[in-house]
Order: structure tokens, then sequence, then C-alpha cells
């Protein structure tokens, strides 16, 4: 006797359950039907460049803390860092997709957003050379190609400009992000690509990671021609990086002045690349 | 005993001399090029003074403060100092404090250490005198408190690039540069002294309070002494190159082993030996992955702990 009374107790259960499972689906597929989406959380600061330089600016409603370019973006609520987002932050943020990127942040994280219904777009792309297309290639998952074909072609110019213009100039180039302790951008940055496409050499390009530590000692051997000491937020990089100049006083680079301070431009991988590139082409040519 | 510490004299220099010439590249002591000449006396020189020194400070401070706190597992970074100096360094990098030039680092990082030294001391006095459990309580408790201010500065700080700089404090050698060698020469040595000169007093410490009264010695002026040079030394150290772990705590218990415990000559014997190893984990950290580094702290333990496990398993009376 009790049991059947269970049973139909179960049965309501399996029914209602049957409902809120058809509504959340018809929900799901709300979603994936609809056009653009309205609502963007951007999980890199360079991610969060290519949108607003693609003017989707306004539909961006979470970025990390990072995300200090363009300056509405400091106006956007944050969801922590790239590496550690709060995923609670996120789901608050109700997002029609994630943006992420294969550079800083973790598959895990991607994993969770799934799991919890949520859709992503992982950018692929690592190279100057390719963001172009990467970019292409976004514009067409966000179902915004106007904007993203418009920002792709904008960095495309100037790009195959340089790359017609290329001629091994012989010169030895090392970029560094912090004086102490040492560290220099190394292969896989735009830094280095940059470099590399103003027909130039990175010495630092035998590193096998982004930003090693670097020994000075190998600074001092491989003997740069030119130094670039890159920008840090609210950092005055020349008082910071001049115990280590002096110390390497006797280098020829730095006995004749070819120590210069550029700005953050290539630190990501989005539409500041070009400005940056045109930076470091003008030392390169003197 | 007198060819154990000759031989361990002997061995310190040839490490020294190996670190010297080693490296990522070997530069040969004949025929040194201008550039060679350079690397040398410009990098790798002031850079392996700095581990010696660093290593000097770590070990002897462990062999005092353990016989101080009567405690195998005192270190001489137990005590909050580190923290302290790690703390106010990483606030003078974040805030990008410039005010001592090239010196801002290490300074604000040796003021931290001594006003944490001072602190913990205060903390840990109690009628007229020093009191073990105090001191380590108080240096615990402060030390919690530090490394929770530091990871929040970190978290709340916009900068990833600033993270990365930041991990300096978790021991970097190659920050350093002749200027700042004399100062840490000097304290050093001060703290090695007072150290060495109290072994003695250390020796009656370690048989417990009454029995340093029947020898003649106050111990609460005797760890009030002793706790001013392993300040000293242990500031000096952080200030010099960020923390360094493992040494100030193993080296002198492989020092028990190898020379015995008698303060007069585990002080200096712990002294030689930490500046063997991180000389020798640095040369290492330097040349294994070259062109990159490895933090030196990192090597330290890799080579240090099974060593020790290793003599732990074969003695069978484990003392202080």
């Amino acid at each position: 006797m009790r049991k059947t009374v269970l049973n139909k107790k179960n049965r309501l259960g399996f029914i209602v359950l049957f409902f809120l499972l058809l509504t959340l689906n018809l929900q799901l597929s709300t979603v994936s039907h609809a056009e653009a989406p309205g609502r963007i959380v951007s999980l890199a600061p360079s991610m969060t460049e290519i949108l607003f330089a693609a003017g989707l600016g306004e539909r961006v409603i979470g970025v990390t803390s990072y995300c200090d370019y363009p300056e509405e973006a400091k106006a956007r609520t944050k969801i922590g860092g790239m590496s550690n987002p709060s995923l609670e932050a996120v789901l608050s943020l109700k997002p029609d997709i994630v943006i992420m990127t294969t550079n800083g942040n973790s598959k895990e994280f991607e994993a969770r957003l799934h799991s919890l219904g949520i859709k992503t777009y992982v950018f692929m792309t690592r190279t100057i050379d390719q963001l172009p297309e990467g970019i292409r290639k976004m514009g067409q998952a966000l179902d915004s190609e106007e904007g993203f074909d418009r920002l792709a072609s904008s960095i495309e110019g100037p790009l195959s400009e340089y790359k017609a213009a290329r001629k091994d100039k012989g010169l030895k180039v090392v970029f560094m992000l912090w004086p102490e302790p040492l560290m220099v951008a190394g292969p896989g940055t735009a830094i280095h690509d940059a470099i590399t496409l103003l027909g130039a050499t990175n010495i630092a390009e035998d590193a096998k990671i982004q930003y090693p530590k670097y020994s000075i000692e190998e600074i001092v051997r491989r003997s740069p021609d030119i130094i670039f000491v890159g920008a840090a937020t609210g950092m005055d990089m020349q008082k910071k990086s001049s115990g280590l100049l002096e110390r390497i006083a006797y280098l020829p680079a730095v006995k004749n002045g070819k120590v210069f301070f550029v700005s953050e431009n290539l630190y990501r991988l989005g539409p500041r690349v070009i400005p940056g590139l045109e930076e470091l082409a003008q030392y390169l040519k003197k | 005993m007198k060819i154990k510490f000759f031989l361990i004299i002997l061995s310190a220099l040839a490490v020294f001399s190996i670190a010297l010439f080693c490296g990522p590249k070997w530069i040969s002591p004949m025929g040194l090029s201008d550039m060679d000449r350079q690397i040398l006396l410009s990098i790798r020189l002031p850079r392996v003074v700095v581990s010696v020194l660093m290593g000097m400070a770590l070990g002897a401070s462990g062999a005092v403060l353990q016989g101080v706190l009567r405690n195998p597992l005192a270190d001489p970074y137990i005590l909050g100092i580190s923290s302290g100096a790690a703390l106010i360094a990483a606030a003078g990098i974040i805030f990008g404090v410039t005010i001592f030039g090239v010196f801002t680092i290490p300074v604000l990082a040796f003021a931290g250490a001594m006003v944490t030294g001072i602190f913990v001391g205060a903390m840990g006095w109690k009628r007229g005198g020093f009191w073990p459990d105090r001191l380590l309580l108080a240096g615990v408790g402060l030390g919690f408190l530090f490394s929770a201010l530091l990871m929040l500065l970190m978290s709340v700080s916009s900068n990833e690039g600033l993270k990365r700089a930041i991990l300096w404090i978790y021991g970097d050698l190659s920050i350093t540069d002749w200027s700042i060698i004399p100062y840490g020469v000097i304290f050093i040595a001060v703290g090695l002294a007072i150290a060495f000169s109290r072994a003695k007093a250390l020796n009656s410490l370690m048989l417990g309070d009454d029995l340093a009264h029947s020898l003649g010695f106050s111990p609460g002026k005797e760890r009030f002494i002793l706790f001013i040079a392993v300040s000293l030394m242990t500031a000096a150290s952080v200030a010099l190159g960020g923390m360094i772990g493992f040494i100030g705590l193993l080296i002198p218990h492989i020092g028990r082993f190898v020379v015995g415990s008698d303060s007069r000559v585990l002080i200096p014997a712990s002294a030689l030996g930490g500046g063997m190893l991180l000389c020798i984990a640095d040369l290492i950290g330097k040349s294994i992955v070259s062109p990159m580094e490895l933090p030196a702290g990192i090597i330290t333990a890799i080579l240090g702990a099974p060593y020790f496990l290793y003599l732990l398993r074969k003695r069978d009376v484990l003392s202080i």
C-alpha cells in the first residue's frame, strides 16, 4: 500500500521535473538561436580591446580587473583576474557569451562555464600575423562581421606594408618588461613578433617561455644593439631601471644612448599592435 | 675536529671559485677577454659574494635561533622578520616608491625587518628577559598577519606584471651589485661576531635556564643579545636577495650531524655550510635552463632536503 503512494509521489515528481527540463531547454535554445549576443563578458584585456575597437563596447557588461583600455572599459563590472575570474561574478551578469583566450585563461574555467550552460568563445590566435584572421573569425562567431571586418582590415593594411618593407636590419634587440628581477619578452609574445616583423632579432628568441626571468650575464654576452624598456602602469620605468642600466653601462647600447622607453602598446595582441609596431619601427630606423 | 673544520673551509673556497668560473658559460681564468672580465667582475662576482653572505647569515642565524628558542623547528624566518621585510618591500614595489634610488627595495626590506624584529622583541620581553615561547608565538602570529597583508596587497594590485616582480621576495639573487654589498657585509659580520662571541652562553642556554644560571649566564640577557644578532643577519640577508627558504632550518641540523652541537663550532660551520649551499644552488639555478634562470630558493630545497633526510635516517639520536 505504502509503496504505491510513494510511486505516485515519484510520478508526480517526474512530471514536474519533465516540465522544468522542457522549459529550461526552451530557454537555452532561445539563447542559441538569438542573433548577435547582447550581453558579453570578456575574460582578457586583449579581448576587451578587440571588442571595443570592433564597436561592441556597448554590449560588454563584464571585464577583468586588468582591462584598463579603452577608458570606457574601466567602468564595466569587474569579474576578477584573468587566471582567477570569479565564477559567481560572471554568472550574476547573466552573459549570453563569455569571451576567452588561450593565452591566459584556463580550460577548467571554460569547462565550468559550459557545465552551467554558458556559451563561450575562445580566441585561439597567438601571433600578430594571424591577428586579422582571428578577429574576422570572432566577428562571425558573434554575428557582427561588419565591425570586426573593419578592425581586421585596419590591422591588415599596415601589417602587409610592414611585411613588404621588411628587410634584415641585422640589429639585435632586447625588450625588458621589468628590470629587477630582469624579465624580458620571449617568443610567443606580440613584442617578439613585432621585433621579428621589423627585421630585427630578439636576443631572447631561444627562451622557452613568453616572459622569462633572464640572465643579465647573457644580455652582456649577446650585447644588444638596442634596449627597449616597456612601460608599467603607474611606474617611473626610467627610475626603476636605472640600477640595472648602471650595471651594464659598459654595453655599447647603453653607452651610445640606444636605450628607449616605450609604451605598453605591444603587451596585448589586439588593436594596439599597429601603433606599437610604429613605435618600435621609429627607433629601429635611427 | 680541526681537520674537519679545515676541510669545510677548503671546500667553501673550492665552491666559491667553481661558482665564479662556471655558470651559464665557462669562463677560463686564463686569458680573459674584455667581455669575460666585465661579466666576471660586474655580474658574477657580486652575485657569488651575495649568495655566500646570505647563506652564511641564514645558516648561522638558524643555528643560534634553534638554540635560543630550544626548538629544532626554528629558523630565521619563524620570527616574522622576513614577512615584515617582504610586506614593506612589496608595498614599495606596488606603489612605485623610489625615494632611495637603486637602494629603495633593500632599504625598505631592511627597515621592515628591523621594525618587525623590535616588535617581536617587545612581545617576547617579560619580567626582565626574553622568553622563548613568547618570542616564537609572537613571531608566528605576526608572520601570519604580514603574509595575509602581503596577499591582500597583491590581490588588489591591478597590474599583473607587478605580481611577477614581487616574486623577488621569494629569493632572487640577480638584482645584486657591488654598491649594496658593503652594507650587507657590515651587518652580517656584526651579527656573526656577536653570535660567535656569545657561543658559550648559547651552549649553556641549551642546557636549560637553571643550568645556564649556575654557569654564570643570565638567560634573559643572553637571549636578548643573541636575538639582536639574529635580527641583524636575517634583515640583511632578506634585504640582499629576498627570502631563501630551507637553509636557516636545515643547515644547522646538517651541521650538528657533521661537527656536533657545540655552538663555538656549529655557528661557523653552519655559516660556511649555508654559504656553500646557496652558492651552489644559485650556480645551478642560473645555469641549468640558461638563458633563463630559476630562483635559488627552489634549488636549495631540492638539493638539501634529500641529504637531510638521509642523515636523519642514519642517526639514532636527535638533539638541538
